[in-house]
């Protein structure tokens, strides 16, 4: 089964979508910040996407994307981003950077299916 | 002077004279005053119990003697210099207040015949900074849908904003989070009371704590603030107008947990949003108190509510895919 990645340092956040997750037969692991994100998905190769805030202590959800597709070469891995950002500048860097969606907090169920449908199934 | 007929603010009224009540009550309620009057045998408790003062307005005969009236002005200000307070004077006073005295505990003096003073009061001490109506009605917007987001199974409602100039932390946690913009610099600052929100989340149904309560609680307050803030900057910060030449000062903020006092280093008047959450089915609410302290700069002049063009609207939680 594919797993998700949720990185957020709220864990009111990660609580609330690992429950939606479960809730609908999805596994998934949790990180608390961009470089626990890096960790996790260098550790787990069944990681097929990952949920992302952007505001976050040590390292920030785009600074940790950037990684994800020029160090660690990984460009496989889909990457939606779970933010109150909605600045439109922000966007284009994700863009840039292999994001491949983007979800306005507060956080909505069915925008998350269906960005794993779209994505990973 | 605020261009907000919504804005009011709660004035403590220590004047025991029957005959000037109506005045009094005309003036609170044609300037956007709550007045709350109260009597001389409990003042000072009374006051502990309130925590969002504008002002004082006090009668030179409240108490027994002009000389015990000015005592206890002074132990008023003594407890909470913040507060101002504009003495009302008989017309044919024959008493005398040495200046200083008058200086040292009232900022102004009034008669129940000239109520200008009162009125220059309330524009320099209350009302003094110019608050945006659409800063105002979108912190509410915002801040009643991050809330309803996070408590789902409770009604959440917004009271008039109001001014304070109090400095008087409600309840036992609270969250700060920093407002960086080209019009205005300083703090957001969420409040509440620990045990009332504990038993309002535990009647939320099926909620389970994963840690200890109190660490919960804050995480939830953590994101509805996170939520606020987000919300706030989207609709009110563009991130691309002068980010290079803005100041980068600093004051320190002070933190007396016995006294539950909180200083911004600045002693303006600060915009504050009270949101109740009401659990219907059990009757049990809690009180969110949310300050605004710009104490670092603000300029409403360059205020802007971001104009968002239809193509770029995508309402909150939606998927928007690259």
């Amino acid at each position: 089964m594919a797993k998700i990645l949720i990185v957020d340092d709220s864990s009111t956040v990660r609580d609330q979508v690992g429950e939606f997750l479960t809730e609908n037969g999805l596994d998934y692991i949790s990180a608390i910040d961009g470089k626990d994100g890096l960790v996790k998905l260098q550790g787990d190769p069944g990681i097929k996407l990952i949920l992302s805030d952007v505001n976050m202590p040590n390292m920030d959800g785009l600074t940790m994307v950037e990684k994800i597709r020029n160090e660690l070469g990984n460009s496989t891995v889909n990457i939606i981003m779970l933010t109150t950002e909605s600045n439109p500048s922000m966007k284009e860097r994700g863009k840039a950077a292999g994001v491949k969606g983007w979800i306005v907090k507060p956080f909505r169920g069915e925008s998350v299916l269906t960005a794993i449908k779209k994505l990973i199934e | 002077m605020s261009d907000n007929l919504d804005l009011v603010s709660k004035v403590l009224i220590l004047d025991n004279a029957v005959e000037y009540f109506d005045t009094i009550k005309q003036f609170c309620d044609e300037n956007g005053l709550i007045g709350l009057r109260i009597h001389s045998n409990n003042v000072l408790r009374t006051l502990n119990s309130y925590v969002d003062l504008g002002g004082i307005f006090m009668a030179e005969d409240y108490a027994e003697t002009l000389e015990k009236t000015l005592e206890l002005a002074a132990l008023i200000r003594k407890t909470r210099p913040e507060l101002p307070i504009i003495l009302r004077r008989k017309a044919d006073s024959s008493s005398e207040i040495q200046a200083d005295n008058l200086a040292k505990c009232f900022v102004d003096s009034y008669t129940i015949d000239d109520l200008s003073p009162l009125r220059k009061f309330i524009d320099d001490y209350i009302f003094s900074i110019v608050y945006p109506n659409a800063l105002i009605r979108g912190i509410t917007e915002i801040s009643v849908q991050s809330l309803q987001s996070q408590f789902k199974a409770q009604t959440v409602t917004a009271n008039a904003p109001y001014i304070v100039r109090d400095r008087i932390i409600f309840g036992e946690v609270f969250s700060l989070i920093p407002l960086e913009s080209n019009w205005c610099r300083g703090y957001m600052m969420l409040q509440t009371e620990e045990s009332i929100l504990d038993s309002l989340v535990v009647s939320d149904v099926g909620l389970q704590y994963s840690q200890t309560p109190f660490r919960e609680l804050n995480n939830l307050l953590g994101e509805v603030t996170n939520l606020i803030w987000g919300a706030f900057k989207n609709r009110f910060i563009n991130d691309d107008v002068d980010r290079a030449n803005r100041s980068v000062t600093q004051v320190p903020l002070v933190i007396n947990h016995q006294n539950k006092y909180i200083s911004f280093g600045s002693e303006n008047p600060q915009l504050c949003f009270k949101y109740t959450l009401l659990d219907e089915a059990t009757g049990l609410f809690c009180s969110i108190y949310q300050w605004f302290i710009f104490n670092l700069d603000f300029t409403p002049e360059l205020f802007e509510e971001i104009q968002t063009t239809v193509d770029d609207l995508i309402d909150s939680g939606e998927l928007e895919l690259f």
